[in-house]
């Protein structure tokens, strides 16, 4: 295929901003795809995706389109994630592509994913036409959207494309301006093959299924490849294209984007980001990678019933083929016995993961709260990394604990910006500076321990900005912080599935938040609860859950047999969900207890 | 031997906290309803030894006593009784010596009467339409009449103050038989919006002791009820030893070689096809077995391990060892040589007993 004619683009857009339903509209012009199978997020196959509106994983689609010059162009479109967790995806996506379609919803204009992801793209030399979508809505305010694509993100709002993807109005300049915009590939045709993996799925029956973009030469099937990270070789048994049903090709030339299966069995032995080649022809220099992701939370993850473990490590082998994101290894706790400590690029990845593991694998899990990991140096100098509050040396036992940092763009509606920096000076921000986008809104940058972002700080954020705030981040590095790990005792047994690691100054307050929504989810029980928290072995809070004093149905007799039979049910359907620690019984619910958003 | 209950679901006035199968009526129960109920009684085949028969509802004292002649004819022709204990319920109001003769020379040999409580506050807040004049007036007819019948009652309703002086007066009225059942807000009824007036479990405990200690002349034998020396009902025994019984009516429950079954809810479905099966659930021997402990364990003597070894053929141990080492730690259960039986907390928290049991046989 001649590269001219090629045109190879993505859809970056901020959550809710109609990518996926843009998407739906460029398939349908096109006629790609099977019409009768078309659902709603046609690239969202997911449940997961579907029901949260949210693309996790990225998808490659191929799509004929004869453009008004009379011209047949093939067209690639990348879809990619739209949430801040997932944002190592985008950068992944962005390699393979030429130019972006930046999604700007009429309404509620520039957002922070948008800006950091436009950002991105135009690190990348990518050509950005801005999309203003949702002209139709009575909310829509197409002037502002073109003021804000100048002035925030300094593009020309001249080439915007105007559309309705909902009522799919505009879908065919969206698709003239990719031709006209978007340059074609340059790769070089006649040189030894290099293509870029950007992502890879696992499939039971074909194993692994390799998404690339050729850049120079080409691959075929029955040709021997290489990858240029470790040098394996590897026979190419199938190359195609997706719409998005694969379609098997003969080849993939210079510029396209596709599939390619070969004999590698699982995820592990794919590097995304790695360079393939001709292992007869190799070329002598790799295309640029990608950094490697680092899960930045953990958690633990245990069987609610002690005889699932085995279940669980299988249905963790199994994910893993799906999502390498996620890193597990064999874990154990006093109180949750055996299971695993798991890592994760955000809280959003850690909900998804732990809800496919109940969901496809029908396990009923019990979790830890989320934390992030510390660097600590030991007297003599030694760096260990705790994952896990119970792996916290005393106080005086070590040198100096760092956490991580990030540095958070906050945007935000203008009349929000003091209630925003009132939560960010509550979750230790320093100020960095706050940048006026319009009249209406401004964006906050602190920086800011990682572990005050993943508890609660998003969820807080949406609420006190009615929705309007929006938020992205990046690592910035390790710093110092004065911690120390909070014990939580029930019934003077210390449990330490329940520990956190706190900055000392909110020990008090985390201590008492924690004990209080623990006395409010343990059951009341035969027998009274105490449940206190402890910094350095001293008691700071103590709470009790009062015995459980009558538990009993009044009436029983022929018809009551049938509903007490169902009550005692229910009751042990409840007890079976409880995990048992010493005498007492505690709530799956408990074990992530500073996670659960109430009014206290 | 078999219990017979027969299920009257015809009310003048419902009371918004009562969940059982009923409807209004203006004037009294209509003769249709009692032609499908003797249709159902004439088709019906099971076992035919019978020990009581129980008239519930709803309202059955709604029931013209001709109409009540001919359910009685009906299950005399179907059933072989032995020294039957034949109960009806009533509402004070309907309650006249004319009315209670009538029962009498129909061989009803026991009343139970729905009067909840003795002051006016509480009797209102339960919508019931009678009053606290009216409960006595019937009270005291009825005691003239019967040697054998009940008083109900209900606590934890407002204001639960109200509760000392029902009792009190409860034990000067002197029945031979008391049922006090605790206040529950069931979803369906009007009271699931009141749930917020629901007490919390120490206070109706409280109450709870309250009713032990001022009833304490009788014989508390079973969690909510209390009789006078061999004034226990012999058809609620019948439930709690998880006997056979056959349900007649709207909405009933039979329990009949090892299936419980319930006739449809609906009226208009009853008078159409009476005794149509709305759900019949056939239990496996080990629910059977549990069950069996589950409803035993409601009364004082608990279950006689003789009952339970004739019954399944094994010991009560072997089937639940762990489960009653477990109970009797808890301080819920006392295994003596010849019975297992509930403590006092065993009868507090009774649905724990259950809990254990049934978590012991049935893990899944």
């Amino acid at each position: 295929m001649d590269q001219k004619k090629i045109r190879n683009f993505c859809i970056i857009a901020h959550i809710d901003h109609g990518k996926s339903t843009l998407a739906d509209r460029l398939l349908q012009f096109t006629n790609t795809g099977d019409v009768r199978k078309m659902k709603e997020q046609t690239l969202d196959t997911m449940d997961i995706e579907r029901e949260r509106g949210i693309t996790i994983k990225s998808v490659a689609v191929q799509m004929n389109y004869t453009a008004r010059d009379g011209e047949t162009y093939s067209l690639h479109l990348i879809d990619t994630p739209g949430h801040v967790d997932f944002a190592y995806e985008v950068s992944r996506s962005l390699a393979a592509c030429e130019g972006a379609l930046l999604l700007v919803d009429a309404a509620q204009g520039v957002e922070a994913q948008t800006l950091a992801n436009a950002y991105k793209a135009i690190e990348q030399n990518l050509e950005i036409i801005p999309v203003i979508n949702k002209i139709d809505l009575p909310s829509a305010d197409i002037e502002s959207a073109r003021v804000q694509i100048e002035d925030v993100i300094g593009l020309d709002s001249d080439m915007a494309v105007l559309t309705s993807a909902k009522a799919g109005i505009g879908t065919e300049d969206a698709l003239e301006a990719i031709i006209k915009y978007v340059p074609p590939p340059s790769g070089n045709p006649d040189a030894p093959l290099r293509a870029l993996i950007f992502d890879a799925v696992y499939d039971s029956y074909r194993g692994v299924v390799i998404y690339l973009r050729v850049v120079d030469g080409a691959i075929k099937k029955g040709q021997k490849i290489q990858l240029m990270s470790n040098g394996l070789k590897h026979d190419v048994t199938e190359v195609g294209v997706f719409h998005p049903e694969p379609e098997i090709k003969k080849e993939l030339g210079a510029g396209e984007v596709g599939y390619m299966i070969c004999s590698i069995k699982t995820l592990k032995d794919t590097q995304i980001g790695d360079t393939v080649t001709d292992a007869l022809k190799p070329a002598e220099v790799a295309l640029p990678g990608y950094e490697e992701i680092k899960p930045v939370v953990f958690c633990g993850l245990f069987p609610a019933v002690a005889t699932d473990f085995n279940e669980l490590r299988d249905a963790l082998e199994k994910l893993q083929l799906n999502d390498c994101s996620f890193e597990y290894k064999a874990d154990s706790s006093d109180a949750l016995g055996l299971g695993f400590r798991l890592g994760f690029l955000g809280l959003l990845h850690m909900e998804i993961i732990q809800e496919r593991l109940e969901r496809e694998f029908d396990l009923t899990l019990v979790t830890t709260m989320p934390n992030v990991a510390y660097q600590v140096t030991m007297p003599d100098g030694e760096v260990i990394i705790v994952e896990k509050a119970s792996q916290m040396p005393s106080a005086g036992d070590y040198e100096l604990c760092e956490e991580p940092y990030i540095e958070a763009d906050i945007l935000v509606p203008t009349e929000y910006l003091s209630t925003v920096i009132d939560l960010c000076k509550k979750k230790r921000g320093i100020h960095v500076r706050v940048d006026y986008i319009d009249k209406r809104r401004c964006m906050a940058i602190y920086q800011m321990p990682l572990s005050e972002i993943v508890i609660d700080f998003y969820d807080i954020l949406k609420s006190i900005t009615r929705g309007y705030g929006s938020l992205e981040y990046r690592l910035i590095g390790y710093r110092p912080g004065n911690l120390a790990k909070l014990d939580i005792l029930l019934n003077g047994e210390s449990v330490d599935a329940l520990s956190v690691i706190t900055h000392r100054e909110n020990a008090v307050a985390i201590g008492k938040l924690l004990a209080s929504r623990l006395r409010k989810l343990i059951p009341r029980q035969q027998y009274e609860v105490a449940i206190q928290a402890a910094l350095g072995g001293k008691i700071i809070v103590r709470e009790t859950v009062k015995a459980l004093r009558k538990n009993v149905t009044a009436k029983c007799y022929g018809g009551d047999i049938t509903r007490k039979r169902k009550l005692l049910e229910k009751q042990k359907k409840g007890k079976k969900r409880m995990k048992q620690i010493g005498t007492v019984e505690v709530p799956q619910e408990a074990f992530m207890a500073l996670l659960q958003l109430d009014d206290d | 031997m078999l219990g017979i209950y027969i299920h009257i679901p015809y009310c003048r006035t419902l009371c918004p906290y009562c969940d059982f199968v009923k409807v209004r009526t203006k004037t009294t129960v209509p003769e249709a309803f009692t032609d499908a109920l003797c249709s159902e009684i004439d088709a019906y085949d099971g076992p035919v030894d019978a020990q009581s028969v129980f008239f519930g509802g709803g309202t059955p004292s709604l029931v013209p006593p001709a109409q009540l002649e001919r359910i009685l004819g009906a299950l005399h022709n179907q059933f072989t009784f032995h020294d039957p204990e034949i109960t009806l319920e009533a509402n004070p109001d309907d309650v006249t010596d004319e009315l209670v003769q009538a029962w009498k020379d129909l061989g009803i040999n026991r009343i139970s009467m729905g009067v909840q409580s003795f002051d006016e506050r509480v009797l209102r807040y339960l919508g019931r339409r009678h009053d606290v004049g009216g409960a006595e007036r019937a009270c005291e007819i009825i005691a003239r009449h019967f040697d054998s019948w009940n008083l109900d009652l209900i606590f934890g309703a407002k204001p639960i103050g109200a509760w000392e002086a029902t009792l009190q007066r409860a034990v000067e009225i002197n029945p031979p038989h008391i049922a006090a059942y605790g206040l529950t807000y069931e979803p369906g009824t009007p009271f699931e919006k009141r749930m917020d007036d629901a007490v919390d479990p120490d206070t109706s405990l409280e109450l709870y002791k309250e009713l032990e200690r001022i009833l304490a002349d009788y014989d508390h034998y079973e969690i909510s009820n209390f009789a006078k020396p061999g004034r226990a009902s012999r058809h609620n025994l019948v439930y709690w030893n998880n006997g056979e019984y056959a349900g007649f009516g709207t909405g009933a429950y039979s329990y009949l070689d090892g299936v419980r079954a319930r006739n449809h809810s609906s009226l208009e479905h009853y008078l159409e096809v009476p005794g149509e099966k709305e759900e019949a659930l056939t239990l496996t021997r080990a629910e059977e077995k549990v069950e069996t402990m589950i409803q035993y364990m409601r009364l004082h003597e608990g279950i006689p391990r003789a009952d339970y070894e004739t019954r399944f053929g094994c010991a009560i141990e072997a089937d639940y060892g762990v489960a009653l080492d477990a109970l009797v730690a808890r301080g819920l259960v006392e295994c003596t040589s010849t019975h297992i039986r509930p403590t006092s907390e065993g009868f507090y928290l009774n649905n724990e007993i259950g809990l254990e049991l049934l978590s012991a046989v049935l893990p899944e």
